[in-house]
């Protein structure tokens, strides 16, 4: 466990060098902003506007942190041949991957947790107000960032950044049309077509499972079940592709 | 030579941002030149379904971008021709992406029933609203007013005022109107009921005025 820690650590201290910190910032400037400009414009909904955008925002960021971070870092690693280093002392491949996917998780969920903390600041001082259920969306979204790092990480097991952007980003637009595909499948397509997006049903992330913004928005808690369902899948759904990745990086050659 | 070089290469961004300006400037001067500008506007807007697949998860924030659209429509033709043709799709749009987000339906309701003339439509939205959102007393409130309003039909209306003040959440004006509705539909005793449920508020003129209509349909205040 040491190892996979060390790795971890070291790979938040690369991503703090990559100036991680300087999006929070950013982002923290843009919703004071949006939340005296576009609250006005909103007839009395300027709250859940400044929500909305608040809690939409942070998830894309974290989502597009732990690509962008993600696909390059691995593959820095190789390139930079600073691997063979690691490799040399008693770490295993596995380790070193799970570790890559703490470090990349722990700095998306930090990013996560301050932008959201942000959005709570920003309505408790413009509205008087904090809604301490967003905190069940962020639960939510905390496991999905986790989900989309697992994409990272393993399709960065074997191709180069570009490709596992490319396919990390299909991997969850597809997941979101998951129940789309499944429908077309088993409604007028052949047997074998139903089968193959029978498939790809169970095989997709079902990305809605962690969307809860539209509740909390509103004021209505995410049920405690709901949160221990999407944990257990989340969990589920991290360690089936952790454990490809890693079947894969074994074999992996390095020249 | 190379300080030249230099300070043209400083001048760059600048040049870029003031033809980038430039060409915002030509857009913005063709579209509001444009014969079928008015009649194009807001046809783009797919229906609701197609933007919550769309939306890939940001469903909320879309309907907020589709609400200040809407705002933005309305506020353009009250300053103009007061039509609002569009604005049952913009809001049927919004509700979809947002089935909880109540102003859509209040505001589309009311604008299609009071100031277009089309209270059928009206009605429908803030129906489905209510199939939506059965908890709220917003739309069972709006629905009333539209029946009484628009409709005159003080009985529906009646009905919608007393739904309203059962739900969770509603304001004590909630059961005045309701036992006025009630009063001019001339379901006296109802009223007198509804007028009770004021009594048991908290609010000390308005059971001064409870006691005084119940007096007056001849009810017992006690």
């Amino acid at each position: 466990m040491r190892p996979v820690l060390a790795i971890a650590r070291n790979t938040i201290r690369e991503a703090l060098r990559e100036r991680v910190a300087l999006i929070a910032v950013v982002f923290g400037l843009a919703m004071v902003l949006a939340s005296q400009v576009l609250a006005p414009l909103a007839l009395g909904e300027g709250k859940k506007i400044v929500t909305d955008f608040g809690l939409a925002g942070s998830s894309l960021l974290a989502t597009l942190l732990a690509i962008t971070l993600g696909t390059s870092l691995l593959y820095k690693e190789v390139e930079r041949r600073t691997i063979y280093s690691v490799m040399a002392k008693p770490v295993r491949r596995t380790e070193f991957l799970v570790g890559k996917f703490l470090g990349l998780w722990s700095t998306g969920a930090a990013l996560l947790v301050v932008t959201t903390l942000m959005v709570l600041a920003v309505l408790t001082v413009a509205y008087r107000d904090t809604p301490w259920v967003l905190a069940g969306s962020l639960a939510l979204t905390l496991v999905e960032i986790g989900i989309v790092t697992s994409f990272v990480v393993f399709y960065s097991s074997f191709t180069t950044p570009g490709l596992a952007a490319f396919f990390t980003l299909t991997s969850i637009v597809a997941g979101h049309f998951a129940e789309d595909l499944l429908y077309f499948g088993t409604h007028g397509g052949t047997s074998a077509f139903g089968a193959a997006t029978t498939v790809a049903y169970w095989v997709l992330p079902h990305l809605s499972v962690f969307n809860a913004r539209g509740l909390v928005v509103h004021g209505v808690p995410v049920p405690p079940e709901r949160l221990l369902f999407a944990a257990a899948y989340g969990l589920l759904y991290m360690g089936a592709l952790l454990a490809a990745a890693s079947a894969i990086f074994e074999r992996r050659e390095f020249r | 030579m190379s300080g030249t070089r230099d300070r043209l290469r400083g001048l760059a961004p600048f040049a870029l941002a003031a033809c980038l300006w430039c060409a915002a400037s030509v857009v913005d001067a063709a579209r509001g030149q444009s014969p079928s500008a008015r009649t194009e506007e807001l046809l783009y807007y797919p229906s609701g379904l197609w933007v919550r697949q769309a939306a890939l998860g940001y469903e909320t924030a879309a309907a907020d971008l589709g609400w200040l659209r809407c705002i933005q429509y309305y506020g353009e033709h009250r300053m103009t021709d007061n039509r609002f043709d569009r604005i049952g799709h913009v809001t049927e749009v919004v509700s979809e992406l947002d089935p909880l987000f109540l102003q859509p339906y209040v505001f589309g309701g009311f604008v299609l029933g009071q100031e277009m003339g089309r209270p059928v439509e009206g009605l429908a939205l803030l129906r489905r609203g209510l199939e939506r959102n059965p908890e709220s007393w917003e739309l069972a409130f709006e629905t009333g007013f539209l029946y009484f309003v628009c409709f005159r039909d003080h009985a529906a209306a009646a009905r919608y005022f007393a739904l309203a003040g059962r739900l969770p959440g509603h304001p004590e004006y909630v059961d005045r109107f309701a036992a006025f509705a009630f009063q001019r539909a001339g379901e006296r005793e109802m009223a007198i009921l509804l007028w009770k449920r004021v009594l048991a508020t908290g609010n000390k003129y308005m059971q001064d005025v409870a006691r005084r209509e119940i007096r007056r349909l001849g009810g017992d205040t006690a």
